[in-house]
């Protein structure tokens, strides 16, 4: 599939979400960002070429709307871990979407949810990873 | 020994909950991530109060949730009492799961991702509403299988064509489970007279419910 023939669906448009709706978007990707507050759109920047629809992602409605049953990926990135689950179950379980990302802060549940089947990250979790990489460069440097 | 059941989030729904199940002998677990609500659900006796989001795995193995039959999801979120049921199921393997919901709209997907039973406040709500404006003869009493089935109750007045019939002669395609005349409940069969001043209690699928309502006090 070539970029343009992709469709990602974001819900969140905090950092997150806003960055990765600029980045895909730059790439020639379609996309759709939903936020519950229209100011929130305000993050995405002035090139962004998608679309971007006030509503709550949870709500059947407002992802029809965003024509949700056409996306190659969902991407679940709003600040409550559960309206992430809720919203990646709905895109799996409900429109039959195959890939979907939820990001989950809390990482117990990210594991729980792991082995339910969701592709979840953890910011913790990459952090930790991260801060250990370069905690062991240092190390090694000092060798 | 009798079931173990968890009531999660909520605060008034889970005192009056946690009340009648206690008094039918359960033993009551109840979670919740409000402090002060915690301490008033202390006070009633023999339940068990856990102070903590009952949405995370942690909180619910501190409750020892293995060892829950029955867990409840009452918080005012979807996505919240989803979660709750979720982790209770599949982590914790609770036999039972049974939410509130507040969209109606995601009963059927609450279904489909394994919560036994999906309890819709507004559409329970708003259904007796209906039936009390508009159908002063019908009181049903309890909803069954999301209210396709129904269990109501029908007073027939003097003037009720059903009224002085036997109930074999009247062509009902519901079931009359139980007559109450007076302060007396009878089972009734097929040569069971009807007086007028009695309540029937009649089992019925939501379609055929009207229908014999019609047949029994003519409206």
């Amino acid at each position: 599939m070539s970029k343009q023939d992709e469709y990602t669906v974001i819900a969140g448009c905090g950092r997150l979400g806003a960055n990765l709706a600029n980045k895909l978007s730059e790439e020639g990707e379609s996309v759709t960002i939903i936020d519950r507050n229209k100011d929130s759109f305000r993050k995405l920047s002035p090139s962004y070429s998608g679309i971007s629809l006030t509503g709550d992602a949870t709500d059947l409605g407002v992802l029809r709307d965003a024509d949700i049953e056409r996306a190659s990926a969902v991407i679940s990135v709003t600040n409550y871990d559960n309206t992430n689950i809720m919203i990646a179950q709905l895109a799996k379980r409900l429109f039959g979407i195959g890939r979907v990302i939820a990001r989950l802060y809390d990482p117990e549940r990210e594991f729980v949810y792991r082995e339910l089947g969701i592709d979840t990250i953890s910011p913790a979790v990459l952090s930790i990873q991260e801060i250990d990489k370069l905690l062991n460069k240092k190390a090694g440097d000092a060798e | 020994m009798k079931s173990r059941v968890f009531l999660i989030g909520g605060f008034n729904k889970t005192k009056f909950l946690a009340n009648s199940l206690l008094k039918k002998g359960y033993r009551v677990t109840a979670i919740n991530s409000d402090a002060d609500k915690c301490r008033s659900l202390a006070e009633i006796e023999k339940l068990e109060v856990f102070h903590g989001d009952g949405s995370k795995p942690f909180v619910l193995e501190d409750a020892d949730a293995y060892n829950a039959d029955i867990a409840i999801a009452l918080t005012d979120r979807d996505d919240d009492n989803m979660v709750i049921c979720e982790l209770c199921k599949k982590k914790f393997r609770v036999k039972r799961t049974v939410t509130l919901i507040s969209d109606p709209k995601k009963i059927e997907f609450f279904h489909m991702i394994g919560i036994d039973a999906v309890v819709s406040s507004v559409s329970t709500i708003a259904s007796v509403i209906e039936q009390q404006a508009f159908m002063d003869e019908l009181t049903t009493l309890i909803p069954i299988g999301e209210g396709r089935i129904r269990v109501s109750q029908v007073p027939v007045t003097e003037n009720a064509p059903a009224a002085g019939k036997k109930l074999k002669e009247i062509n009902l395609p519901v079931i009359v489970g139980c007559i109450q005349r007076g302060t007396m409940s009878l089972i009734p069969r097929g040569d069971t007279r009807i007086h007028a001043g009695d309540i029937l209690v009649l089992i019925s699928s939501d379609e055929h419910e009207t229908a014999a309502v019609t047949e029994l006090t003519g409206r």
